[in-house]
């Protein structure tokens, strides 16, 4: 087993040298996990929503822009709902909070 | 751009697919009587809702024939496996109200079987006519379904029951499942978005997704049985298989040097270069969240951020209690070289049979006390003495989605001397090694490429 694993160290620092195509982080991005306090959404065909989430370490309220269509689409159908806990990214443009990354901690 | 008017033209032609497949045949029937469950189905699909009862899906077990170690006449799956990208399982995790939070007075509902479409009355597993009327067809088959009705809460007897969207709205959207319906339960899987397999089934991530293709577009469904693989870690099956190879057959490509790779590599090897997800969990010590609630502790990566390990596969498995993965090698003629995510979890594993033990997660959570989660389990199992000591378990979970034609490994991915491939520990010698990974193998064909792309 120990064998395996260093091959497997070994195949993974190789390999990652030979790539080049990992997405380059954004610096301007904020990472948050927090909790949702109130969705505003509008209806079903809203191409946008607006997300209040306390914050879990300034326990302050922020707002998030959502954007994207697989987000926004389980905000309509709730599979996201107030009282998920979300860890997101996001960057402020014009601003405003827009959502880059959004997903909820939970499982199953 | 001639390739972007293709991809624009297929997915109109899926569009238009869609619209004209047009409505449910049924719907005025259900508009009329409203939707009473799997019974209103029954009225014109009957025989439905008892074919559901036998398989993968309801009964999260099957019968296993290539896997080491286990009996052939009992069945295996996510009901009764434990292994450590869950560490509990559908009897000793069973869905409950798990104790109060010392700190918070808060409780809530667990259980693995929350990824069952049943009312947890009606388990994994159960038959009969109120299994049969139990099902919840719609979270399969409604494109308008309400998920706040899909929740664990307590009737009046203080029974814990999974709710379901059995609104005649719901049912008013009947249809093929799309891929939504289906990662429901599979993108949530292993404690979280993408921790389990780690892929997302999007239009950047996977070739077939960007084709406007859904997942029963390959996982085929007949009469409710699923097809799957052969990942080594997806013991249960409906004895249906598919593979790459039954849409695109053996020799896929224009160019015959990548044809003749197929007889030893497998088409995900060299299509799926990524993997995803959960790299390692510790379930020997969990994490107190913001909730005051706790979680075993993982290490959690993207899909598409890491990378796979590479290893000769014959469909048959290795199962040990600190390892679950492929078996193979190179002189087996039925071994292809595959790609796996691989995965570790740290868990309790008893020092007296050296065996993985499994942990229910209500005690866990609530307090963050993992050993009462093990006796709790050791309880519902009837194991009485054991001695938990904590241990890592590997496991290699194939990696079959992310497919892209884009950034498929070219020659020197593996021809190159920081090729992505391990030749020796594949079994390689170092002759052959030499000449594997001498740019000879690949250089006048990728000059030739070069010019034609200039
Ligand atoms: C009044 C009769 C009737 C009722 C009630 C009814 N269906 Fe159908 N359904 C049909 C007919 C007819 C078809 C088309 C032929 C076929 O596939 O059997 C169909 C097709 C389907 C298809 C295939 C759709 C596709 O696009 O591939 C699904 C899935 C389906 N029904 C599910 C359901 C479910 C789930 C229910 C219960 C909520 C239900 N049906 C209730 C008559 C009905
Ligand atoms: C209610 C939750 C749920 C939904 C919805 C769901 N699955 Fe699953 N699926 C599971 C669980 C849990 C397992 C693991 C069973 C086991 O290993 O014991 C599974 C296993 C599988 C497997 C491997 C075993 C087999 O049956 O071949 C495939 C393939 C699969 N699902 C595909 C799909 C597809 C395609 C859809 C959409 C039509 C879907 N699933 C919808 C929960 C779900
Ligand atoms: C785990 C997901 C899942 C659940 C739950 C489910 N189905 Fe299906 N069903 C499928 C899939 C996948 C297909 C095949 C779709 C295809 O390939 O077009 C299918 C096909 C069908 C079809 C059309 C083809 C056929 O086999 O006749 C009918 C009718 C149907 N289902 C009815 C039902 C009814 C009624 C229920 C509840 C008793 C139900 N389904 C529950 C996944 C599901
Ligand atoms: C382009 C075809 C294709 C599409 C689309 C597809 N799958 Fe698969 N899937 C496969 C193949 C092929 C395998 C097994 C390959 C093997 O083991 O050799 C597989 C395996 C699986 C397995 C078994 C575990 C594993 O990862 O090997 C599950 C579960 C699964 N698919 C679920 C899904 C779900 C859910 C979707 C939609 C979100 C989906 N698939 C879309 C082709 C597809
Ligand atoms: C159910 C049939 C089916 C299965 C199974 C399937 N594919 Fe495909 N695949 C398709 C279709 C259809 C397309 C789109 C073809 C087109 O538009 O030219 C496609 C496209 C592709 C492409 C892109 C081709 C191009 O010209 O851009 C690649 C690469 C590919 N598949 C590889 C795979 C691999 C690897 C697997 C196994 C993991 C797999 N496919 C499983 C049907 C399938
Ligand atoms: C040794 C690596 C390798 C293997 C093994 C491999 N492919 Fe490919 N494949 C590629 C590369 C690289 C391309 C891209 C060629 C291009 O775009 O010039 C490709 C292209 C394709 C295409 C697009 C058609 C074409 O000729 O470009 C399809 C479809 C495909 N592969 C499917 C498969 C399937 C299915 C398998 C397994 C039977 C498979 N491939 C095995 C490397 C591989
Ligand atoms: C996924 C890694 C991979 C990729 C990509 C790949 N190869 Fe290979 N290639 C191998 C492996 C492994 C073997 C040995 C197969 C065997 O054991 O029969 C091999 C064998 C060969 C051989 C036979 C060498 C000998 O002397 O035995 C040639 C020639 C070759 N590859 C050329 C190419 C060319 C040209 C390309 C690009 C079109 C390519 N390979 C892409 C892995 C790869």
């Amino acid at each position: 087993m120990k064998r395996v694993v260093s091959v497997m160290a070994l195949v993974a620092l190789v390999a990652l040298g030979v790539f080049s195509f990992s997405k380059v982080a954004n610096a301007e991005e904020i990472k948050m996990v927090g909790v949702i306090t109130k969705i505003d959404i509008a209806g079903k065909d809203a191409h946008s929503a607006s997300i209040t989430l306390k914050d879990n370490k300034t326990e302050q309220p922020v707002v998030i822009i959502v954007n994207d269509d697989l987000t926004l689409d389980k905000l309509k159908d709730h599979r996201i709902v107030e009282g998920d806990e979300i860890r997101l990214k996001y960057e402020v443009i014009d601003g405003k909070n827009v959502s880059k990354y959004f997903r909820k901690t939970a499982g199953c | 751009m001639n390739k972007r008017s293709l991809i624009i033209a297929l997915s109109l032609v899926a569009l238009a697919a869609t619209v004209s497949a047009g409505e449910h045949p049924g719907r005025d029937f259900i508009e009329k009587n409203g939707y009473k469950g799997p019974a209103t189905c029954e009225e014109c699909h009957s025989g439905k809702a008892r074919e559901f009862l036998s398989t993968v899906h309801w009964k999260h077990a099957s019968k296993v024939t290539n896997v080491d170690g286990l009996d052939p006449d009992k069945e295996y799956g996510m009901k009764n496996r434990i292994y450590t990208m869950c560490n509990g399982n559908d009897i000793v995790n069973n869905l409950k109200e798990i104790p109060k939070s010392p700190e918070t007075g808060k409780t809530k509902f667990v259980g693995c079987n929350t990824c069952h479409p049943g009312n947890h009355l009606s388990d994994v597993g159960s038959t009969g006519p109120e299994a049969e009327n139990a099902i919840d067809c719609l979270v399969c088959h409604s494109a308008d379904y309400d998920f706040r009705q899909r929740k664990p809460f307590k009737d009046e007897k203080g029974q814990v029951i999974m709710g379901q969207d059995r609104s005649t709205k719901a049912a008013l959207a009947i249809g093929k499942p799309t891929a939504k319906n289906c990662m429901v339960c599979h993108e949530t899987a292993g404690g979280g978005v993408l921790i389990k397999r780690g892929f997302a089934f999007s239009g950047e991530a996977d070739v077939h997704a960007a084709k406007g293709m859904v997942c029963v577009d390959c996982h085929k469904a007949k009469n409710h049985k699923m097809p799957t693989g052969f990942d080594p870690n997806n013991w249960a099956n409906d004895g249906l298989r598919l593979s790459c190879s039954d849409c695109h057959g053996d020799k896929p490509h224009k160019d015959a040097d990548l044809n003749r790779h197929t007889a030893r590599i497998a088409c995900q090897t060299c299509h799926i270069p990524r993997t995803g997800g959960a790299i390692a969990k510790d379930f020997t010590r969990w994490e107190q969240g913001a909730d005051k609630f706790y979680e075993p502790t993982t290490l959690k990566k993207e899909a598409n951020e890491t990378v796979p390990f590479y290893a000769w596969y014959n469909k048959t498995v290795a199962n040990t209690p600190h390892l679950i993965g492929p078996k193979g090698d190179r002189k087996d003629k039925n071994s292809k070289i595959y790609p796996f995510k691989i995965f570790q979890g740290k868990a309790f594993f008893d020092k007296k049979t050296g065996e993985l033990l499994s942990m229910d997660f209500a005690p866990p959570m609530a307090t963050g006390d993992t050993l009462a989660g093990v006796a709790s389990a050791a309880k519902t199992l009837g194991i009485k003495e054991y001695q938990p000591v904590p241990g890592w378990q590997t496991i290699f979970f194939g990696s079959n989605h992310l497919v892209t034609r884009t950034k498929a490994l070219s020659c020197e991915k593996c021809h190159a001397p920081n090729g992505v491939l391990n030749f020796k520990a594949l079994g390689y010698a170092d002759k052959e090694i030499e000449r594997l990974t001498n740019a000879d193998v690949y250089f006048e064909k990728l000059v030739q490429k070069q010019k034609e792309e200039w």
